[in-house]
């Protein structure tokens, strides 16, 4: 009886220290520098903002091109050939903001964001 | 007696660690699809059991408004009615809905907003990829044609006059967010966000009871100027950052004023409208941005619910009272002058 006792006790801790590592993991997870560039709706590329060097990166959709700018940890559009620009409008990427070249079917977004949403 | 107080126990004991589990679960998974549609990146988030497939209904569910309401494809039902020559066209309830709605606004803001505005919309090249500057005699031309009051919306018919053209821009997105919200409630879905390219929808509050933190994009730089904390509700922002042109060292924003003809100059940078509304904040954004501060506030104190922010171009935060205790300014900007509208 005891035994049995200690048993479901033990086992009910266990379930129970899980939870809450997984809570205190989940909840307390950093906001990350982890960017992830999608076209069509596949991801591309991923970058780690804190990691990457100063480069450019170029994104040819049906023979048209998006050059991306890299520079000290942050990311913004730096060219398109497509007509109104508005990703390079968007200027340096933030949470919540993600760059969208609508022709070239091209997202750039952090994976995390501080806000649930931002109105533009 | 010993035994069926230690099954108690266990029983509770299990209980807890498995409601614990549950907790852990609602925390980390919400479900989230992205997808390009109605001229913009939507994204739909969603929690809860059905969450999953209440997304991907949520998908299919603007795709079909696309098709109804798109100006560039020649099925849709407003390409209909822009080419039927003064014939009446039928169309389905929604679009003959959100048409009634758009004349009921272009009355009530006194003609900031009309969806008739359209040829002058494209005629300054905002519709495809030659911007320019029109000259004066072709805007005086277009402008004639303006007049959303002569619309005839009769159960589910819809009648131009010949050479007017509508295009739902300043309020599909919004529509498609109170439809969008109303079909995630119908799945089963108590909490949700929805972010139809800048318009924003939330369901509910969120899982863990709290608000929902909607950031405001700054006008003048890649940041937020300031964040609101919201219930259930929707925002829209209209704002000559985004979209826009220079010719001459001019800068052209795509919003068209219906009364000049050309793209609005109200002194203000960017407007967010608060409503319970989708449809509401995104007509009533571009109507404030369009007739500017003073005009802003008699709108506000007529209509009534709803409130907004709005920044101007000198940098001063128009904050309607309704929305002072939910508006925070972001430490970026203060030095920006908040001021209180009552």
């Amino acid at each position: 009886m005891i035994r049995s006792q200690k048993f479901w006790i033990a086992v009910c801790a266990v379930i129970f220290a899980v939870s809450v590592i997984a809570c205190v993991i989940i909840l307390t997870r950093p906001h990350g520098s982890k960017v992830i560039i999608k076209q069509d709706g596949r991801v591309v590329m991923t970058l780690d903002l804190d990691r990457e060097s100063d480069r450019t990166v170029e994104f040819v959709y049906e023979g048209r091109k998006n050059v991306l700018e890299i520079k000290n940890g942050g990311v913004r559009m730096l060219s398109a050939d497509c007509p109104d620009h508005v990703c390079v409008h968007t200027g340096w990427l933030r949470s919540g903001i993600p760059i969208v070249c609508l022709p070239n079917k091209l997202t750039v977004e952090f994976a995390d964001s501080e806000e649930d949403a931002v109105a533009r | 007696m010993f035994e069926r107080g230690s099954e108690m126990k266990k029983l509770l004991c299990i209980f807890a660690a498995a409601i614990t589990f549950l907790f852990t679960g609602c925390a980390s998974e919400p479900a989230k699809r992205s997808f390009f549609a109605m001229d913009t990146y939507i994204t739909v988030t969603a929690y809860g059991d059905n969450a999953e497939n209440a997304v991907k209904d949520s998908e299919q569910l603007v795709l079909s408004l696309e098709k109804l309401w798109s100006v560039t494809y020649p099925e849709s039902e407003i390409s209909k009615i822009n080419t039927a020559n003064g014939k009446a066209v039928k169309v389905s309830e929604k679009t003959a809905e959100i048409i009634s709605f758009s004349k009921n606004m272009n009355a009530y803001t006194g003609g900031s907003l009309d969806i008739s505005v359209y040829p002058l919309v494209k005629e300054w090249g905002f519709t495809g990829d030659s911007f320019h500057v029109p000259a004066q005699e072709k805007i005086s031309e277009l402008l004639s044609r303006v007049d959303a009051q002569s619309i005839s919306v009769n159960e589910n018919t819809v009648t131009l006059k010949k050479d007017m053209m509508i295009d739902l821009g300043a309020v599909a997105k919004g529509y498609a967010c109170d439809l969008l919200a109303e079909q995630l409630k119908n799945s089963g879905v108590k909490s949700a966000i929805i972010d139809l390219g800048g318009n924003i929808r939330t369901v509910g509050k969120k899982t863990d009871g709290s608000l929902w933190k909607v950031g405001l994009r700054s006008p003048e730089s890649d940041d937020l100027f300031g964040t609101l904390t919201l219930g259930e509700g929707a925002v829209a922002t209209s704002g000559g950052y985004e979209r826009y042109f220079e010719a001459d060292g001019k800068r052209y924003c795509h919003i068209i004023d219906p009364e000049t003809g050309c793209p609005a100059e109200s002194g203000l940078l960017s407007v967010s409208v608060i409503s319970p509304e989708g449809k509401l904040s995104d007509a009533l954004s571009t109507a404030l941005f369009v007739c500017g501060a003073d005009k802003a506030r008699e709108l506000w104190k007529k209509l009534g619910g709803f409130d907004y922010i709005a920044v101007t171009d000198k940098h001063e935060v128009l904050v309607t009272s309704g929305a002072a205790d939910v508006f925070e300014l972001d430490v970026s900007c203060s030095d920006w002058k908040v001021t209180v509208v009552v």
